[in-house]
């Protein structure tokens, strides 16, 4: 139900974009393969992985269940669905906490250097928050030079990374509620590496054979990174690169400039984009751009650096991950720089059917095919402009005649972080939380995550967004999904026309968008920030909150990981695709249900936007009824997973 | 009466399912997507929850060499044996297609079909379709005719991804063979005459660079007891003659 079938693959049933569509009747023609042509391949893809039972840990195997009941019931070394599906869940979790956390102490490595003055291209952009983080973790920062302040912060903060803790430092912002639940549970994250490491030996054959025990380290795993890796990224980049404010910016393929050398950033870290950013604004290479015919240097964001861009400087994006593939076929485009994390392997492919130079820069993720330019962060800006160089010297092999910017680009607004939503409120979240007691505000939903190419492109992000806010609840996009909401014209303040009365009059009271931009797949960190200042302000724990999250179209181990934390914090997400699950009913069923008693939260899965958006406002009404406040009913519907959990 | 069943294949080759097991991995997607296929919700991830579960009838079984394993299912003989034997007539052909059905209801579970079957392809097990869902009827491969009949590829061979069960007019693949065995026979005939490629090559490069490396370094010894180390060292002109295939 959902795979593309034969007869949906005309390109208007793969997309709801006009410019990704345009592009893919271009890829047609010119016999160029692209993400979907390959997912059409792949059908049937296997059913035992599908389902979660087939496992390589070991060299007795491979092996799998055979689910219908015919065939082995156990691995070789005695695991059956449940023990299988649950150690690959963890493994997934861990992969993901793992990339999290892995861009986080990137981050933190340059962070130290830049405090100790060893880097150039970077430096202290927001004293202000380096120095309420050292209040946080009682650095005393009197009388002392920013450089020492910022290096104690950066020692603390290695030491999250190890295993001499009894819990990371940034658990100590989660309500005193929930941290209870956590240590009644016994998973308060202890060490970021030490949690997936953890795992990795919990998930060998023989260690871990309890899917209930392991599935709990799977919770502990994704704290580690929401409270952890991920947060660690979050903040130490506000204080590098600035805190993001709310700011204007374009949005799709559009933003290209058929006059100017165009580079795409692609990936997630912000060390390296940034420098990119100040490396276009050089007057030497803007000369060169000029002395090429080009009238400047259009540097445009894919993926969730476009939004780590977008939500501090405001650059324009290109699209989301769905898009790296397209974007080369404007025939526009002059370099692709990329770092790491969900550069398909396909575009250094695509790149050779155009004058594309793609630009690999992380020593940890290297493409055939590709030029590699060793970052080192000791030369930032030189490192910056050396890159910049390379895309004006592809300009010269533009192919004016295959130029196609296929649309106009569409206004957005973003840059809610914390720290902004609280300015725009007054520096309080009072207003927020009396717009949600009074009934004007619902609730909050957080619609995150991927794009995958078995949903069509931003269908499931921008129909739940839309029938959500239409409901008058209040939606924060992140990653993939703020992209495609931005696309949909649903992130203006103009925007909040489309919303129900309530949510209208406070978003025109406050001149917001009825949904807000909080910026990249690391800052869902800010997502559980915001949910535990309100829980707190309340003196409730985040479980009894109006919220919900939401991936209607996720489809990496990050979003695993991120979905693990988010439920172990409390709220409860509804998933727009199948995790490979459901081979094991009993950890369906704890996932869907038994979770309820023990964290307060559970998973769903539906892929109807619509029935998506139902299960979740009857969620947020029942959360509303059980704080006393003014409820509805809402229509009763069972999601899909529900009703297969029942049937076991 | 089987004058009338032949006819049909005189006339034309039958499109059929045709089977390479060299080319098995035995990975048994084909297994799973039958099962689907034959269940009532067609969705894999509610199909093995239906009651009765839905039963693959294509059999992937192991060889005795190791990682060897043969796609097995009903070939749809004409006459079919089963079909000769059945008492109550729930064995039937389906002229259109060239496929050999079974109707469950009217199974009585005697198995004759099955002992006569020169493939073991038909097992008992109950049915959705069946009298009720306790009683074992005979299931096996029905070609998937629902599929054909919307020209589509039947969901085994749809499933498989290294062309070890491939579905088309069956001489047009049963010469897909013949072109293949045609080419690894010249192949290993050699008729070009060309020497053929040291498949050892690259293994002797870098025996021979680490003697170098290891005769420049720290091995002054060694340098008299392996020539000159410059890539055409003795030991590589023994192992050629000695691996060589003429």
């Amino acid at each position: 139900m959902s795979t593309v079938s034969r007869d949906g693959h005309h390109s208007g049933r793969l997309t709801i974009n006009e410019d990704a569509r345009r592009m893919i009747d271009v890829a047609r023609e010119e016999g160029i393969e692209t993400v979907w042509d390959r997912l059409q391949a792949q059908q049937p893809q296997c059913g035992y992985c599908s389902l979660g039972v087939s496992c390589r840990n070991c060299s007795m195997g491979p092996c799998r269940i055979d689910p219908f009941g015919a065939g082995p019931q156990k691995g070789v070394c005695g695991a059956d669905a449940d023990v299988i599906v649950a150690r690959n869940l963890g493994r997934t979790i861990a992969a993901g906490s793992s990339s999290h956390s892995d861009h986080g102490r990137d981050i933190l490595e340059v962070f130290l250097a830049t405090a100790k003055g060893e880097t150039t291209g970077y430096r202290i952009a927001d004293e202000a928050k380096l120095l309420r983080l050292a209040a946080e973790f009682g650095i005393p920062s009197d009388g002392r030079s920013v450089s020492d302040v910022a290096s104690d912060l950066a020692d603390r903060l290695f030491e999250d990374f190890g295993s001499r803790k009894e819990h990371l430092s940034f658990v100590e912002r989660a309500p005193a509620k929930r941290r209870e639940v956590w240590e009644k549970l016994g998973i308060v994250p202890r060490g970021i590496d030490r949690e997936n490491v953890e795992m990795l030996h919990r998930t060998h054959m023989g260690v871990d054979n309890d899917y209930v025990n392991i599935l709990l380290h799977g919770l502990r795993t994704g704290l580690s990174d929401g409270w952890g890796g991920s947060m660690i990224a979050t903040e130490l980049s506000d204080i590098m690169f600035g805190t993001p404010s709310p700011r204007m910016s374009e949005v799709n393929l559009g933003v290209l400039r058929s006059d100017q050398v165009n580079v795409a950033m692609h990936g997630h870290n912000p060390l390296l984009s940034d420098v990119i950013v100040s490396a276009a604004q050089d007057p030497e290479l803007l000369e060169l751009a000029r002395s090429y015919g080009a009238t400047g240097i259009n540097v445009v964001g894919l993926c969730c650096t476009g939004n780590e861009l977008q939500m501090r400087r405001g650059v324009p994006i290109a699209g989301n991950h769905l898009m790296q593939e397209l974007v080369m076929m404007t025939g526009a485009l002059e370099a692709m720089v990329v770092d790491y994390q969900c550069i398909m392997p396909s575009v250094t492919d695509v790149a050779k059917c155009y004058h594309t130079q793609i630009i690999s820069t992380a020593d940890k993720a290297k493409f055939p095919g590709a030029t590699h330019v060793s970052f080192d962060p000791h030369r930032g800006a030189e490192i910056g402009k050396q890159i910049v160089r390379m895309a004006v010297e592809a300009y010269p092999n533009r192919n004016p005649d295959r130029v196609r910017i296929p649309v106009k680009p569409v206004q957005m607004m973003a840059g809610f972080s914390v720290e902004a939503i609280l300015g725009a409120l007054g520096g309080t979240p009072k207003p927020l939380v009396d717009a949600i007691a009074g009934g004007a505000i619902r609730g909050a939903v957080a619609v995150v995550g991927c794009s995958n190419p078995k949903v069509p492109q931003d269908y499931g992000h921008v129909e739940l967004t839309r029938q959500l806010i239409e409901h008058d609840v209040l939606v924060i996009v992140t990653g993939c999904a703020a992209v495609a909401n931005g696309k949909a014209g649903q992130m203006l303040p103009e925007s909040a026309r489309m919303a129900g009365p309530g949510l209208r009059g406070v978003c025109e009271a406050l001149g917001i968008p009825p949904v807000l931009h909080m910026g990249s797949c690391v800052d869902n960190s800010r997502v559980l920030v915001l949910a535990g200042a309100l829980a707190s302000y309340l003196g409730v724990d985040i479980d009894q909150l109006p919220l919900a999250g939401a991936a209607p179209e996720w489809y990496s181990e990050k979003a695993v990981a991120i979905g693990a934390y988010v439920v172990a914090s409390g709220v409860k997400t509804v998933l727009g695709v199948q995790p490979p699950i459901f081979g094991s009913p009993h950890v369906v069923d704890l996932l869907a249900n038994g979770l309820e008693g023990v964290t307060g939260a559970t998973f769903a899965i539906e892929p109807d936007p619509a029935k998506a958006s139902l299960l979740i406002r009857r969620h947020i009404e029942a959360k509303r009824k059980a704080l006393g406040l003014p409820y509805e009913e809402v229509e009763e519907m069972a999601p899909a997973v529900e009703a297969v959990g029942t049937g076991a | 009466m089987t004058m009338g069943l032949r006819s049909e294949r005189q006339r034309r080759a039958p499109r059929s399912v045709f089977v390479n097991p060299e080319h098995c991995i035995g990975c048994r997607q084909c297994e799973f997507a039958c099962a689907v296929e034959h269940s009532r919700s067609n969705d894999q991830f509610a199909a093995f929850l239906e009651d009765p579960v839905p039963r693959t009838r294509v059999h992937v079984e192991a060889g005795d060499v190791p990682s060897t394993s043969f796609p097995n299912r009903c070939r749809h003989c004409d006459p079919a044996p089963c079909q000769q034997v059945c008492p109550t007539g729930a064995v039937s052909r389906d002229d259109e297609m060239g496929v050999v059905l079974i109707e469950a209801t009217r199974c009585i579970g005697c198995a004759m079909c099955a002992v006569v079957c020169p493939f073991d392809v038909i097992s008992f097990y109950p049915l959705a379709e069946g009298p009720d869902p306790q009683t074992a009827v005979a299931v096996k491969c029905d070609g998937c005719i629902d599929r054909q009949r919307r020209h589509e590829v039947p969901a085994c061979a749809e499933a498989c991804k290294v062309e070890a069960l491939v579905y088309g007019e069956l001489n047009e693949l049963i010469r897909s063979g013949r072109v293949r065995e045609t080419r690894a026979v010249l192949g290993a005939a050699d008729l070009t005459h060309q020497p053929a490629a040291d498949p050892l090559a690259g293994w002797h490069a870098w025996g021979d660079e680490i003697l170098t490396v290891a005769a420049a370094a720290h091995m002054p010894g060694h340098n008299h007891h392996n020539g000159h180390g410059n890539g055409h060292g003795p030991a590589k002109s023994t192992n050629k003659s000695d691996g060589g295939s003429r």
